[in-house]
This record gives C-alpha cells, structure tokens and sequence, in this order.
C-alpha cells in the first residue's frame, strides 16, 4: 500500500490544454483523465488492456489508458474522445460510426474512435484485414463488428476524398 | 431584450463603390446569409423573406429592411422590422466608411430589440444566437464587398465578440487554452525523452495531426443516442459525481464455500478517509432477506446482500468498506480481516441433486424447483414411434455476455428516508426487491438510468448490490455511494447466464422423420444463490417445441443450486438453451436415420401460421421453409456441400450446421405463477408519456431502460408518424426515470419486447396528444376537426385547415393555450392539457397453472442461421468459412437497427460457442478470472456476416413488428450442428454447447462412449 499522503507534480496536454497537477505515482492516466481533468468520455471496462475502451492517443500513439501510470505521462501530449470535433464540426470517423450504425451503447465507442484514428493515421486506406488487426485490441459487445469495419472504411474514404 | 453589437473590417473595394453597394438594399439584402427572397416596396425599402431557426425551430420570416440614412460615401443606417416566431424584432445598422489605402475601412454598429416568445423559446442562448448571425453577416459583406474574396482580411476590435469568434475559428484553440507545454518542458519530464524518442514522437503526433486537421461537413445522424455518444459524451454510472461522494469496495470470499468465523474490520476503519464499513450482522440486523420467488421450501433461502454465516460461492461478498475515495477504500479493504472455516464444495448439477453438500440447510435439498411438463399423450406417442433416439447427457454451457460497462450504482439514503439511485439495473422489478429488503416504500425509491454499457439481460442481478449501496449511504449519514464492479468482480460474481443439463432424452419418430414426441429431464444449475430464479424453470416452455410440429412432449424440469456465482438472465435466457437443446435432437435423429439437416428439418418445421403450441403459445407468423431456402441461397449452400466432400477426401473437415431460433418476446408475467402461484405477476405492460413542450417540440418518455438499442430513435420515428412531423421535432428522454411517471411495474428491457410494448405505448401516447391538440386547434381555428391536418409550415410544425394554409395555428401556440393561456380557452376543452400518458397492455389471459398451459409471450421472431466452419483435428480450432442470418421479426420500424441487433447477437452466439465459457475447478475456483482468460470476441475473430431481412408482420401488435435482439443468438446451434456435421462421420456426438480449442481437444482425444441409440421398429 502506498502512503496516500505522497503526490508527484506533473504535467499533462490534454487536448491542447495544459494540466499541471499533483498526483499519488499510482494514479492511473484514465483516472487523471476522467478524475482530474474531468473528461469522462474514456472509459474503463476491463482494468486489465484486453478491452480498449480506455484508448487514447498519447503522443502520437494510441495506448490504453487503464494500465498507464500518469506519471508516466508527464510532459506527454493526450488526445481524447473529446479532442476529436473542431468548431463544432463532428470527425469523419465520428460521422462515419453514427451513420454506419457502429455503435450501439456507446461505451466502446470513445476507444473505437481513437484506435481508428491512430489505425488511419499510420495508414489512410487500410484494407479489411489491416482494420481487423488494429482494432483487435477495442473489444464491442454490441455491434458484433461487422459495422464498424464499414465505419473505418467510410471514414478512410471521407478523410481520403478530405 | 436589447442587444448591441459593434466592429470593423477591411475590404479591397474602394470607399465609393462600397458605398453604392450598401446604399441600396436591392444589393445589400441579398448579402445577408439568409436572404431568401426580395421585393422592392420604394426605392429605399425592401420587403425580405429571410430563413430563421434556432435549434429545431425553423422556418422563413418576413423583414421590412428600410434605408433610413445615406450620405454619400461616407454613412449608411437601416432599419429592419419583422416578426419572427411569435415575436417581433427591431434593429438598426449603421455603416461608418473610411479610406484605407486603396481599400475601404467598414466601421458598422448593430442595435436589435426583440419582443415576445421568441425570446422565452431561445432563453439564454438568443445572444450566443445573434453573436453567431451576425457573424455570418459580417463575413458575407465581407466578401461581397470584396473584389477577390481571398484578399479580405479581419480586423475584429480586439476584445469584442467577433474577435473572440474568429480567434477561435483561426487558431483552433479554447477561449480558456493556457500555453502548450514547451519541447524543452516536455524533454525534462519524468519519463524523459532522447532525441530519437522526440523524433519519434513528433513524427506520430504530426500524422495524428493531419488526420485530425481534415475538413469535416455537417450531416444529420441517423440515431438520437448517437449525437451524444460519439462525442464521449454519454453519462454513464461512473460518469455520475454527486457532490461528497463516497466510494464502496467489496470484501469477497476467496473460498466458494465457507463459514465466516470472524470479522475484524478496525485496521480497515483506522485508515484515514475511510468514512464506514459493513458487515453481515449489521446487514442482518438492518434488513429482511430478499423475497424468493420460487414457492417452499426454496422460498426459505435467505438471501441478503452480505454473507451472513457462510460465503457460498467464490466472490460473495463479505464486508463493504467505504471511503472517500475508490483509492481508499481499495486499500481499506486489504485491512480487513475475515477469518473463514472452508467447507465441502458441489459445483456439479448431478452431485448437487444428491445433496451431500447442502447449500441452504433449511431448505432440505439444493433444489429451488422441480416440475413437470406434459402435453399430449406421450406414451402412446413412443408406442406408436418407428424409430426412438435416445441421447444420454447434453449441456448448454455457462457464459455471460459481460457487458462492457460492468454493474454500478450510486446510491443516496438521505436522512428523510429518500431512497435515489443512479443505476444500470434494466428492469423496474428491483425496487419490488430492494423495497421490501430495506422496509422501504416503493413510492420513496427513485430509480433512474442514462445511458448503460450493454447489459444483455445481465444487469437485472444487479439489486443486492444497490440494496448494499443504500445500507452504506444510510451509514454514512445519507451521502451518495457509489460501487463499481471490477471486472475480476464481475468475472466471479456478476451474474452468469445459467448452465442447463439435459438427461435421458428419448426422442420418438415416424416413418418419415417426423418427431411425434420427446421426453427428458433438464436440470439447470443457478449458482449459489435464485436471484432471478427459478424463473428460467417456465421461461423455456415459451419454445417448448422449438420451430417443430410435434404435439407430444413431457419435460422434467428441475434447478439447482451449486458452488458457483449467483445466474443473472443473459440474452437468449432460458429459450436459448432449449432451442439449442432441440436443434441437437433434430440433428442427431437427422444423422441417425440418414436424412440430411435441410431436409429434416423441412419434414419437421410449423407450416401454418398462427400456431398454438401445446402448452398453449401462439407462434404469429413465420414462413420457416421460405426462410431456410433463403439461407442456403445466402451461403450457397449446394457448392459448400461439394467443396465439403472434397475437403473431407483431403482429410480435412468442413462442416455445415443449420440452426433456427424463436426469439419469442412480450412475456406474460403469468407463467411466474406456473413456478409459484402465489406470485402476484400476471400479463405485461408499458406506458409512455407524450407531452407538447412550450417550443412546440414534443416530449416522449418511456418505461424501458434502453442499453444500446437506439429506443430513443425508433420511438421518435412512431411519434413523429402520428404527428405528421420530423423527427427533430421529437424529444425523447434518455434512460428510466421512476420520477417521470413513464412506466409501469413491469417497466424494463428485457424479454425482446420494446418494437411492441414500447412502442405501442408510445403510438397510443402520441395519438392522445394529437387528438387533444385538434381539439385545441379546431377551437382556434374555429373550424371542424376532420378539417384539419398536421404537417411543418413556415413557423414549424403546425396543425391547419386542409386545403387553407393560411388558416394555421403552430404547434407552440397550441402549448401556450393549455400552459399560459388558460383563460381563452373555454371551459369544455380545459382538461386538455397536451401532457398525456398512456399504458399499452398486452392482451393476455392468465395461465393454467395446474396444466402449465397458456399464451407465454406475444410474438414470435424468428432467425435461421446456416454456419460453415472449418474444424482442425490436429489444434481443435475451428474456423468459420461463412456464415448466413436469416431474421424475420415482423415489420421492421427501423431496418438499420434490426439488423445491428441481428449482428450483436450472433457475435455473443459466435463468442459463446468458439471463445466464452466460465468454468469452475472442483473447488469452486472461477477459473475465468479476468477478460485475459474469457477471452470476449474481438474483431479479429470474428467473421463476416451475411444477412437478409424478412417480413412476416404479425398479427397482434398494432403495427406489426415482434420483438427482436434476442434470437442472434442462433450461431450456438448452428455452429453445433456444423460441428456435429463435421465430426458425426467419425462417431463423434456433439454434446456441449462450447467449442474452444481447448474444450475440444479433450473431446477429440478422450471420446468414449457412445451417448446415442437408435431403435427402429
């Protein structure tokens, strides 16, 4: 058990806004997301990385945010669920998801979104296959997949025709 | 209300020809963003028709646009007048030019009055509202003052609202954005950076980057739920933060059985921050056991929210700790210290029934049900019978759907004896549990949800936690609490779907591979505690024949109660196992006698519709052979047959399995009473209330507790129908919400029934308000009801006399009779209030108890999926080659919907079947402690799905649908019988419902025994 009384300073941007907090060294970074930044779309459903519904982008890359310190953050640059609409203007991949019917609770969605994201960032026109493999660790409960293979592929094309 | 709006901007035209423009409203008004059309009543003033709309409001308004002022080049004032939605408004423009280098300086000011509703419809957002028009307008004269639009430039006053607008749409930063933490900030932090790792990181933020940055258009979403929860922005129970919180952890029993000795929670209550602590005896002490639903002597299990004496199964909790934070209370916990005596375990349904390890002694034996099912003359049937197929032992096995948002609830006891909770239960039925448990009235127990992770079924189980929730508000002087369940909880003790045995199955056949009877002894296991049991007992006799014409049927039904974690309903509950348990039966008598799966099938299938089985359900509609026809065409059935029988010559084994489901749904509570007829559950319903909102939007709230399955959207879509209007138009409240008085006892979602029960409340509700609105109307008009029509005219939805357009009253104006307006309306028509509720009832009659006979569920979908799978002897993993759904759930209200639903459903069917199991060791151990070791179905393997829609509409729900969501869960058979179909060539049974590799390697390689015989006479 760690003494609750010891806190590190950090430093976290999260979606373009800086958070400087002090925090125990066992706060996970889905805790500081959701707790201390008090943005609550990131989502934990496993606590143990299969599920992926805790994804976020953290500096560039998507991680799962359930088994990430904060600490380990610090200095680090997030993106959530939250950073993905501009001026009020959905994402493609949100649109895509919606109009697609790639979501049915929601829950998973935040974290679908940001594998995308990365998935499409690495790789604008991802086949099938490649979808099947960077989305293999987001798990749905709802949809059975078969739709969110097709948002990924909307979404590519809308981002591709851009 | 008045407003002032001032700034400047620069245009490349010289100050004279903007002049010109400005000073003449033929050329200035169509600059306006919204001009719609324009004619000239003088020279000076101009009569507009502008397109307006706040939000949902919308529609066009006239403006008089007057140039008052013009002094040549320097000044131009107007003044527009007009009515807008139910107000009026009055604003004045005036135009400052100024030499600017080539270009011209534009110096405007803008005062606008606005009186009347308009400004109660928009509240606070009118001046965010005319901010943002106003913006639009100054961009357009921007460019339309401007010889080349690229060349404009802004020059916004530094601090004013423009400013601010176009800062932010410039620079993509908040208002509230403090400065981005610097590279050299980033290279001292913690972790620490080299210089590749920076690089590293640069290039991967930068592809982020661009394809955050891409152009984005605005589309209207095709659910209601969506608009919300792509954003991240659903509320979900951990989303929900009462002030002064507090946060509840579990103790659990690490033994599946074992008496609790000792309980000494002080090192625990010493921990700073820890606010409280629960044990047994306090909740003894402090509540009456939950109401068992089965009749004596199970009615004698004392089930509380704590262990009491013993934990019963590996996971029951023994100590709650509270705390002010989760963090806390996690470590509390570990200071608590429970001393256990362990005690002999039974884990299996069979030595259960002997009970040599009983679970609950009072009870005298581990069954909390056993009854018979009889229907038609059995024994005459297997005297007659050509042939018998006895089948020793079958099994469904134990898995759950493990929703991804796990069981949770925030619970508030205040000191008024106020009970609230912010829950993901789905079911009203709780607070029937929880009230008498805590010697609560159901009238003080608010119960309310937002948007739930899944549930399946599943979170009905949910209550003895909330019940403890309450308990440990109520100690903590009336604090919210809330308790979340890890997953490793919920792995252990969040409700499995039940496991069902079947025993001795004889099954009689004609000639010609017709079934004529079956008899068997079906045992189902619960787990430690009857949470929701022994419902299943009845639930299953809503199939009973499953698609099949047999009228002959005798069924031993009994339940148990073992070692395990508490059973929960899970999608499919109880029907699932008995379809799958008959789909074995027709492929195994199939195989016995040599008639191919397709073809016994169709000798065997319910033809005529409506059909009333011999307990007395009433299957609608259907068109089974039409549907299996379809599926073979969908997978092309002829060519995997061939490809089999070559693959099978390589040595490799494709397999080829049908499975039909009935997804019945609507449930009568009635069959309760075949369990226990003491139970006071008879029929079904559920209510809707449709109210007409002062914006002249309509409200819709509902009884449901939706999970994902878009009820919001496709209540809308009824609504919207019967008011002749958009679905925009529509509110429908999110969740349950007991304060709403939306719902009736049997509130929930659950028994595949929202398309009928949901939704034909919401149809009646929505019919009473438009009856009450017509009434209004036809006064206000004064014209005759049968005049009239609803429909979206200028100013929004509107009732109006057909045929007389200009004769309209709109729909917020109709609100302002019934809410502010009282007065003007007579005295006859004052008891409409355009605020109505109406409750559907399903028309059902009550059960024969003694015959166990009666209409158990309204209608009847139906899914046939045909699954072609690969199985490799050497690994024994299984590949699915194709795979083809067939549903048929009546009309269709949103096609979209039905067939996500469809695909859900045969994703947990794929999963249970090839991936999903909980086994127990022999000591009780949960030996799927963790989503590492369930293993739920991921993307990657899971195939595509191929899926054709049909429409048998049935006969008794108002617009023809049946329920739906359920029955996916076909691949469970199918996959089954491509199983079977696969190995029977090698005299291999396929007696469990689970096919991971590593269940089936034990099968492969220790198969003995031969559970199946054939007599033929």
């Amino acid at each position: 058990m760690s003494d609750s009384t010891e806190t590190l300073s950090i430093e976290i941007t999260v979606n373009g806004k800086v958070y400087q907090r002090d925090v125990e060294p066992r706060l996970l970074l889905v805790e500081f997301i959701r707790e201390n930044v008090g943005l609550t779309g990131t989502h934990v459903g496993c606590d143990t990385s299969y599920c992926g519904a805790c994804t976020i982008i953290l500096n560039g890359e998507a991680i799962k945010s359930c088994t990430y310190l904060a600490v380990q953050a610090d200095g680090g640059e997030v993106i959530t669920v939250e950073g993905l609409e501009k001026e009020g203007q959905l994402h493609p991949l949100q649109q895509a998801f919606s109009e697609c019917h790639g979501l049915q609770c929601g829950y998973c969605t935040p974290g679908m979104l940001m594998s995308s994201l990365a998935l499409l960032a690495e790789n604008p026109d991802p086949s099938v296959k490649d979808i099947r493999k960077r989305l293999a660790g987001n798990v749905c409960r709802c949809t059975g997949y078969q739709n969110i293979i097709k948002s990924v592929q909307s979404a590519a094309k809308q981002l591709q025709e851009g | 209300m008045e407003m002032k709006f001032d700034g400047e901007f620069e245009v490349d035209l010289p100050r004279e020809k903007v002049f010109v423009i400005l000073s003449d409203p033929e050329k200035f008004a169509p600059l306006i963003p919204t001009f719609h059309s324009l004619e000239m009543k003088d020279e000076r003033t101009a009569m507009l028709r502008v397109k307006v709309g706040i939000g949902k409001i919308r529609g066009t308004a006239s403006t008089e646009l007057t140039l008052t002022e013009a002094e040549a080049p320097y000044r131009a004032v107007y003044i527009g007048k007009g009515k807008v939605m139910q107000g009026v408004y009055e604003s004045i423009s005036s135009f400052e030019l100024e030499e600017s280098g080539q270009g011209t300086l534009v110096k405007w000011q803008a005062e606008t009055n606005l009186v009347g509703k308009i400004l109660s419809l928009a509240g606070g957002g009118m001046r965010g509202y005319a901010e943002k028009e106003i913006s639009k307008l100054i961009s357009s004269l921007q460019n339309g003052l401007s010889s080349n639009p690229q060349t404009v430039t802004a020059k916004p006053k530094a601090d004013g609202w423009l400013a601010r607008i176009l800062r932010k749409s410039d620079s993509g930063e908040t208002e509230t954005a403090e400065t981005p933490v610097s590279e050299s900030k980033i290279a001292e932090g913690l972790a620490g950076f080299n210089d590749e790792q920076l690089d590293r990181r640069k290039e991967a933020q930068g592809k982020i980057d661009n394809v955050l940055s891409t152009a984005r258009a605005e589309k209207r979403l095709p659910r209601k739920e969506d608009n919300r929860l792509i954003r991240g922005q659903g509320l979900f129970v951990d989303d929900f933060h009462p002030a002064g919180m507090l946060h509840m952890v579990l103790v659990r029993s690490p033994y599946a059985h074992a008496k609790i000795l000792n309980i000494d929670v002080s090192a625990a209550e010493a921990l700073p921050g820890v606010v409280c602590t629960l044990t047994g005896a306090e909740v003894k002490a402090q509540t009456n056991p939950f109401t068992q639903l089965g009749p004596e002597p199970s009615a004698l299990i004392q089930d509380y929210c704590l262990a009491i004496d013993k934990a019963l199964y590996q996971g029951d909790p023994v100590v709650a700790v509270v705390a002010e934070s989760v963090q806390i209370a996690t470590d509390a916990a570990q200071l608590v210290d429970v001393e256990y005596e362990t005690l002999p375990v039974v884990v299996d349904c069979k030595e259960s029934m002997q009970a040599d390890v009983m679970l609950h002694e009072q009870v005298g034996s581990n069954y909390t049900w056993q009854g018979e099912f009889e229907f038609g003359e059995v024994d005459k049937a297997f005297e007659d019978a050509k042939h018998v197929v006895k089948i020793d032992h079958l099994k469904f096995h134990r898995y759950g759907s493990t929703a991804l948002e796990p069981n949770a609830v925030v619970a508030t006891w205040n000191q008024m004896g106020e009970l609230d909770y912010f829950s993901n239960t789905i079911m009203a039925v709780p607070i029937a549990m929880i009230g008498p448990a805590l010697s609560v009235s159901s009238d003080k127990i608010r119960l309310r949800t937002h948007d739930i992770g899944g549930a399946f079924g599943n979170k009905i189980g949910n209550y003895p936690h909330m019940t403890l929730a309450a308990l440990a508000s109520k100690k903590a002087g009336g604090a919210p609490v809330k308790w979340l369940e890890t997953r490793s909880e919920h792995m252990q003790a969040g409700g499995h779907g039940s496991e069902r045995n079947f025993f001795d199955t004889e099954v009689a056949l004609d000639a010609d591979g017709v079934i004529t009877a079956i008899r068997s002894t079906h045992v189902d296991d619960c787990g430690a505690y009857p949470r929701y049991e022994p419902l299943a007992c009845v639930i299953w006799a809503q199939v009973m024949p499953a698609t099949y014409k047999l009228r002959n049927m005798k069924i031993d039904m009994r339940q148990v109660v073992t070692n395990k974690g508490p059973c929960a309903p899970n999608r499919g509950y109880s029907r699932l196992p008995h379809l799958w348990f008959m789909e074995r039966c027709i492929d195994i008598c199939g195989h016995e006698l040599g008639i191919p799966a397709d073809e016994i099938r169709l000798r065997n299938y319910i033809q005529e519709f409506p059909y009333t089985t011999p307990n007395g359900c009433v299957y609608d509609s259907g068109d089974l052979p039409m549907m299996l026809k379809k599926a073979k065409a969908l997978v092309g059935w002829d060519e995997w047959k061939k490809k089999q029988e070559e693959a099978r010559k390589e040595g490799r084994y494709i397999g080829i399995g049908i499975g039909t489901t009935l997804d019945s749904g609507t449930n009568n509570f009635g069959q309760s009473q075949i369990i226990n007829p003491f139970l006071p559950f008879t029929g079904q319903s559920q209510a809707s209330t449709a109210k007409l909102d002062l914006d002249g939007t309509v409200s819709i709230a509902v009884g449901s507790f939706p999970q994902g399955q878009g009820h919001e959207t496709t209540s809308a879509q009824v609504a919207a129908e019967v008011l002749g209007i958009d679905t925009d138009f529509i509110n429908v409240k999110t969740g349950f919400d007991t304060a709403r008085n939306s719902h009736t006892g049997t509130g929930g979602t659950y028994a595949s029934q929202f398309a009928v029960t949901g939704l034909s409340a919401v149809h009646g509700a929505a019919v009473k308000l438009r009856d009450e609105m017509k009434k209004l109307a036809a006064f206000s008009l004064e014209a005759n009801e049968d005049d009239l029509e609803f429909g979206v005219g200028e100013m929004g939805p509107e009732v109006r006399v057909k045929g007389s357009p200009d004769k309209n009253i709109n729909f917020w104006a109709l609100s302002n009779l019934a809410n502010y307006n009282t007065a003007s309306v007579p005295e006859e028509l004052r008891d409409l209030h355009l605020n109505v509720r109406h409750v559907y009832v399903a028309p059902f009659q009550t059960v024969d108890k003694e015959k166990k006979y009666g209409n158990l569920t309204l209608t009847y979908a139906m899914q046939l999926h045909i699954a072609v799978i690969e199985l490799n002897r050497e690994t024994a993993q299984t590949k699915i080659l194709d795979y083809g759904i067939i549903d048929d759930c009546g009309t269709v209200i949103n096609h979209m919907i039905v067939e996500g639903q469809s695909h859900g459903g045969a994703g947990h069917g794929i999963a249970a079947s090839l991936l999903e199991t909980m086994p127990h060791d022999k000591d009780g151990n949960v030996i799927c402690g963790s989503f590492t070791d369930y293993a739920p179905i991921t993307i990657n393997n899971m195939p595509d799905l191929k899926y054709e829609n049909m429409e048998s509409p049935s006969p008794f729900s108002y617009n023809g649908a049946k329920g739906m969501g359920e029955g996916g869960g076909a691949p469970l058979l199918s996959i089954s019988a491509a199983m079977q179909d696969a190995l029977y060539g090698d005299g291999i049974i396929i007696q469990n419902s689970h096919h991971s590799p590593m269940f089936l390697y034990e099968v492969l390689k220790n198969y003995e025994g031969n559970p199946v015989s054939l007599e033929s006479r």
